[in-house]
């Protein structure tokens, strides 16, 4: 078995408590550099950013496609790994963490949400929603998978297999199972990206109201301004670049 | 990761994918079932042995050699605890008829004699011969009760071959016997449709009234001995310890507790050799498990990328996968076993010559665990390779299709590969019960598939180049069925098509069968027909020196050819170098006798012990001449140069088994006379002529006084050879004469059993093979729905697309009999010219059959698989692409 890193679990030995104030940030990127071979050239996807995200904030990520928007949110999963630079995710860097650590790291810090929702096909929507509560050994996972389903309006129809729900429902599941094992920290592409606007609306005000309920730090992936109109932040990336950072509270560093 | 949750996992995962994994499970079962129903024939026989062993042996012990007992056995076995014994004595002879009124011979037979001590008073039932197990006569009385000086019971077979009634008389050794009875059924008779004759008992006194028993004559002294009812298994064997230490190493002494030690090890080996065939098929089946797991694997990327996006670590999706081929091999296994237990119940009705149905008993539970632990063990040995795969997936394959797989650590790969193959080397280790075979086994397996691999890589290569060369580019309207033939063709050497593996799948099947019966061919037909011309027909055996001016003028008056005749004296080795006989035993081990409970390990380590302790214990014949023989080749050493010594010339391979070379001095124990040889020379001998041959030959002058009897062998016309037998049997009826044929014949029965047997198991690779080529059709009915679509869309009707598929089939099924042919051919050239130094000969018709039933089975198995993609209509298909 590969990439097997014994001893004590870093995460859960938490790093000596920077003095109280300011709060750690949930995300912090520097240099965060990604090249790819493509062909005989190297593309780099994503070049030299470095930001930090506040705990609890809501940060919006735009930009054409190709700008780097994806893969930016992958190398703050772990889900891909840097060329340059580190990701510090809750005060520890991870871009040098195992895949198995990165896995544990994924299961009890990060939450996900996809344009094309990802559900597991063989599962029913409550069993999708289950599976990370049961990951994470959240105590009764039946009650609370039943809740989230429930809050995002789907209590009644999680004996359906995903191919049954409508697009807008298939995503709702998937905020559904994001955002129950609670984590501190939930990454959305797109969400909205394959539904109708007035789909896409109701997604968004159930994503909104479920972060605002449980204290969520939300990055979320979207080239559709309105949706980042709700954003404290917003982050405009081009060419792999931050271009420029509009709004949020003052005093959120940019750009090193 | 909790238990439950990966149980509840391994459930889920398993929802989508149950169509395409019934042809897992089929691949695991076909090689399952082969598996237990070897290993259940097998131990149903050892349980039969074992069940009835009392009954196989007719008494609780029994002892037996090849000269008269010692006179006071009957105190030995007395004191040893025995409240009962009877004395037995078997042979081989002739019996004839009488005379016809005219005074013609009357028709003769050879039969095997068993003669046994009858008492006054042993015509109680259960009293006498047999103490165990039931002797069938008609008229059912007692043997003892039909039996006297001078009456026979025969086998009704005997009757109708010499044509005559209960109540006839018939001659043995010229004397008249009285046929009192007939023989239906012998507890004690192991060699069912082996015997060289049908069965006559005579009584002891008959015997000899008969004249059979004389200097010389072959013939086994048996005593069966019955203990008190209360003995016990210790006490028995306690008694048998004692017998053989107070005899000599010449007597073999068993119980029927050690329940035929000898029947029993050649079940083993039989056992061992059909065992490795059945795990053939179950490897084989381990192919179409990697592949059917591999295709599984493929449609599961976006799921397993999502798994680990959740935060389930690689390793555990690899357990995952894992528990999930484990549960399907535990279905195919449990598949395999229903079907391992009903090819044993239906067998003995399919091919009643190879097992009696008395003998089946299908619920072995060592059979079944057998197969549980194969067939588990190669569903996740053979899963392993593939699932590695599932460690490379990104998880950044949720947001990009094409996320560049992960690393994996250095040496995985060769981890499952080494994993793999030593768990073939284990199973085939279990199954032959030798780490030598195993290795040699599981070698030769690996060096095959690749070699077919590669052959059916090219033979794949270069059929698909036809196409373009071939008619399919002619100018000018072209034929339908030449399109046919071009589509099929391009569609076999598609890239990425996945038929490799059922091609070398079939190819092996079809190599096992093939060469199997190639072998069979070439050993039936040598011995059948392949006996040099000049070679003698009969033997002679007994022929009394005063009787053979006679006899050969018999012979020369029908009109045998080539006729040899060697005088023969019986003599037994009592020393080698001054070493007794005992000590060389000892030293051997050779006293011990069998374990009293033959395990399933004692295997055939002790064939070199048993070879010499054969070689040394045997009477031995020997003979005496001037000159040797053609086929005879001096190979160490001079013949008769020594003035000063009695000199013995010694054939090498039997001097090897003896352990004695040039200057060794045997003594010999010459019916009583105490007679030294010294090797002077050691002699090759082409047994093939089926000539006189001796290990031992004796320097002329020595043996001249010694009791003697002269063995002749001649050729005879086989319409004169029924004639003579009746004239010997009427003017010299201690004469047995032994026609090769019918020995050759029995020897190529036996072969001819074993051949099928492995033919039969043989076919189980090829159905494993079908399977495979079913699941790679199967696994590619997306792309082939779309074809067939796209070819109704072009004009194609349903059975032109069938042709299409038909010919691509076909020619698969062609190049897979092609390398198995190929395989088959050299594999049994190989045995044949190797080994069993026989002369290759080309047998054209299992080659062409190998060819053509491919052919047929891939046809039909792929087109089967396509049913679903050829009902497809276009416009369904093609909406889905959309």
């Amino acid at each position: 078995m590969p990439q097997n890193t014994p001893g004590p679990d870093p995460s859960k030995t938490a790093p000596a408590p920077t003095p109280a104030t300011p709060p750690r940030p949930a995300v912090r990127l520097s240099g965060l550099t990604r090249r790819l071979p493509s062909g005989d050239r190297v593309l780099t996807i994503v070049d030299d950013v470095s930001l930090t995200i506040a705990d609890g904030e809501f940060v919006a990520v735009l930009g054409p496609s190709g700008s780097g928007k994806s893969t930016l949110l992958a190398l703050m999963a772990g889900l891909d790994r840097p060329s340059a630079g580190s990701v510090e995710i809750d005060g520890e860097e991870i871009q040098d963490l195992s895949e198995d650590r990165l896995a544990l790291l994924r299961r009890e810090k990060v939450g996900f949400v996809f344009q094309s929702f990802q559900l597991l096909g063989n599962l029913t929507a409550r069993e999708n929603v289950l599976l990370p509560l049961e990951l994470a050994r959240a105590a009764e996972p039946g009650r609370r998978a039943d809740e989230m389903l429930a809050a995002v309006g789907l209590a009644e129809r999680g004996h359906h297999y995903p191919s049954q729900l409508s697009g807008g429902e298939q995503q709702r599941v998937a905020l559904a199972r994001a955002f129950a094992p609670r984590p501190p920290i939930l990454l959305a592409d797109e969400p909205t990206g394959n539904l109708d606007s007035a789909t896409g609306g109701r997604v968004l005000d159930t994503l909104s109201d479920l972060k605002g309920r449980l204290g969520t730090t939300l990055v979320l992936v979207t080239h559709d301004p309105a949706v980042a109109e709700r954003a404290d932040r917003r982050i405009h990336l081009r060419d792999g670049r931050v271009e420029r950072i509009e709004g949020g509270p003052a005093g959120a560093p940019g750009p090193a | 990761m909790r238990p439950r949750l990966y149980l509840d996992l391994v459930r889920r995962e398993s929802r989508g994918a149950r169509g395409r994994m019934v042809f897992f499970a089929i691949c695991l079962a076909v090689g399952v079932a082969a598996v237990v129903s070897v290993a259940g024939m097998s131990a149903s026989l050892d349980q039969g042995i074992r069940g009835q062993a009392r009954q196989l042996l007719a008494a609780d012990l029994a002892i037996s050699g090849r000269q008269p007992l010692p006179p006071e056995t009957g105190e030995r076995v007395t004191a040893a605890g025995a409240i009962d014994r009877v004395d037995l004595r078997e042979t081989v002879t002739v019996v004839a008829a009488p005379p016809g009124p005219d005074g013609a011979p009357g028709p003769s037979q050879l039969v095997e004699v068993k003669a046994v001590g009858v008492r006054a008073g042993d015509d109680e039932p259960g009293a006498g011969y047999p103490f165990y197990g039931e002797l069938r006569l008609r008229p059912d009385r007692p043997l003892a009760a039909l039996l006297d000086a001078g009456s026979a019971v025969v086998a009704p077979e005997l009757l109708r071959r010499l044509d005559l009634e209960v109540g006839d008389e018939l001659r043995v050794g010229g004397e008249a016997f009285r046929v009192a009875g007939t023989v239906l059924g012998e507890p004690d008779n192991l060699r069912v449709g082996f015997a060289v004759g049908p069965r006559m008992f005579l009584s002891l006194d008959g015997l000899v009234r008969a004249g059979l028993v004389q200097q010389g004559s072959r013939v086994i002294y048996r005593t069966l001995v019955r203990m008190p009812e209360a003995t016990t298994a210790p006490e028995l064997a306690a008694a048998v310890e004692e017998l053989r230490g107070e005899l000599a190493p010449t007597w073999r002494v068993e119980s029927w507790r050690e329940a035929q030690p000898a029947l029993r090890q050649g079940v083993r080996r039989v056992d061992r050799f059909l065992a490795l065939v059945a795990l053939l098929s179950l490897l084989v089946g381990g192919i179409g498990v990697a592949q059917t797991v591999r295709a599984w694997l493929a449609s599961r990327l976006d799921a397993i990328a999502v798994l680990k996006c959740l935060g389930v670590r690689p390793r555990e999706v690899l357990a995952l996968y894992l528990g999930q081929t484990a549960l399907l091999g535990l279905a195919g296994s449990l598949l395999g076993m229903v079907a391992g237990v009903a090819v044993q119940v239906a067998l003995p009705h399919l091919f009643p010559d190879l097992i009696p149905v008395e003998l089946v008993h299908p619920f072995q539970p060592t059979a079944l665990a057998r197969g549980l632990v194969l067939g588990l063990g190669v569903a996740v040995l053979f899963s392993v390779p593939p699932l590695v795969t599932a460690l490379r997936v990104p998880p950044a394959r949720v947001l990009r299709s094409d996320a560049q797989p992960l690393p994996l650590a250095r040496g995985i790969y060769a981890a499952a590969g080494a994993a793999l193959a030593a768990g073939v080397v284990a199973m085939a280790t279990l199954q032959s019960r030798s780490l030598a075979l195993g290795l040699a086994f599981a070698g030769s397996l690996v060096a095959a598939a690749a070699l077919l691999a590669l052959a059916g890589w090219l033979l794949i290569r270069a059929v698909g180049r036809l196409r373009d060369g071939g008619a399919g580019h002619q100018e000018g309207p072209r034929s339908r069925r030449a399109l046919y033939l071009r589509h099929g063709l391009a569609a076999l050497a598609r890239p990425g098509s996945s038929t490799l593996s059922a091609v070398v799948a079939l190819g092996l099947g079809t190599l096992v069968v093939l060469a199997m019966s190639l072998v069979e061919r070439h050993l039936v037909s040598q011995l059948d027909a392949d006996v040099p011309a000049d070679a003698p027909s009969v033997f002679l055996v007994d022929v009394q020196p005063e009787q053979w001016p006679g006899v050969r003028r018999l012979l020369d008056d029908n009109g045998a050819e080539a006729v040899d005749s060697v005088p023969v004296v019986m003599a037994r080795i009592s020393a080698i170098d001054g070493q007794g006989l005992a000590d060389l035993a000892e030293e051997e081990g050779l006293d011990g006798g069998p374990a009293a409970d033959g395990g399933a390990n004692d295997g055939d380590a002790d064939d070199g012990d048993s070879d010499r302790r054969w070689a040394l214990t045997r009477e031995q014949r020997l003979t005496y001449m001037d000159e040797l023989p053609e086929d005879n080749e001096v190979v160490a050493g001079t013949l008769w140069a020594d003035p000063e010594r009695a000199e013995i010339s010694v054939e090498e391979d039997f001097a090897g088994d003896l352990g004695v070379g040039l200057g060794s001095v045997l003594a010999f124990d010459v019916q009583g006379v105490p007679l030294e040889l010294t090797v002077t020379s050691l002699r090759s001998v082409d047994w093939g002529t089926f000539g006189i041959n001796f290990f031992f030959v004796v320097e002329p002058g020595v043996l001249d006084a010694a009791p003697q009897q002269r063995l002749a062998a001649v050729r005879l016309a086989p319409e004169a050879t029924q004639r003579v037998q009746d004239q010997l049997a009427a003017e010299y009826p201690n004469v047995t004469l032994i026609q090769i044929r019918q020995i050759l014949e029995k020897i190529i029965a036996v072969l001819q059993r074993i051949s099928l047997a492995v033919r039969f198991l043989g076919g189980f690779t090829v159905l494993a093979g079908i399977a495979i080529l079913a699941g790679a059709v199967s696994a590619s009915a997306a792309r082939r729905g779309r074809e067939v679509a796209l070819l109704k869309t072009l004009g194609f009707t349903r059975a032109g697309v069938a042709a299409v598929f038909s010919v691509e089939y076909a020619a698969l099924g062609l190049v897979a009999g092609a390398i198995g042919a190929l395989g088959g051919g050299a594999l049994a050239w190989a045995v044949l010219t190797g080994p069993m130094e026989l002369e290759w000969s080309w047998f054209p018709a299992p080659f062409f059959a190998a060819l053509a039933g491919m052919t047929v089975l891939a046809v039909a198995g792929g087109l089967a698989a396509s049913a679903g993609a050829l009902r497809r209509r276009p416009i369904e298909v093609l909406r889905r692409e959309v």
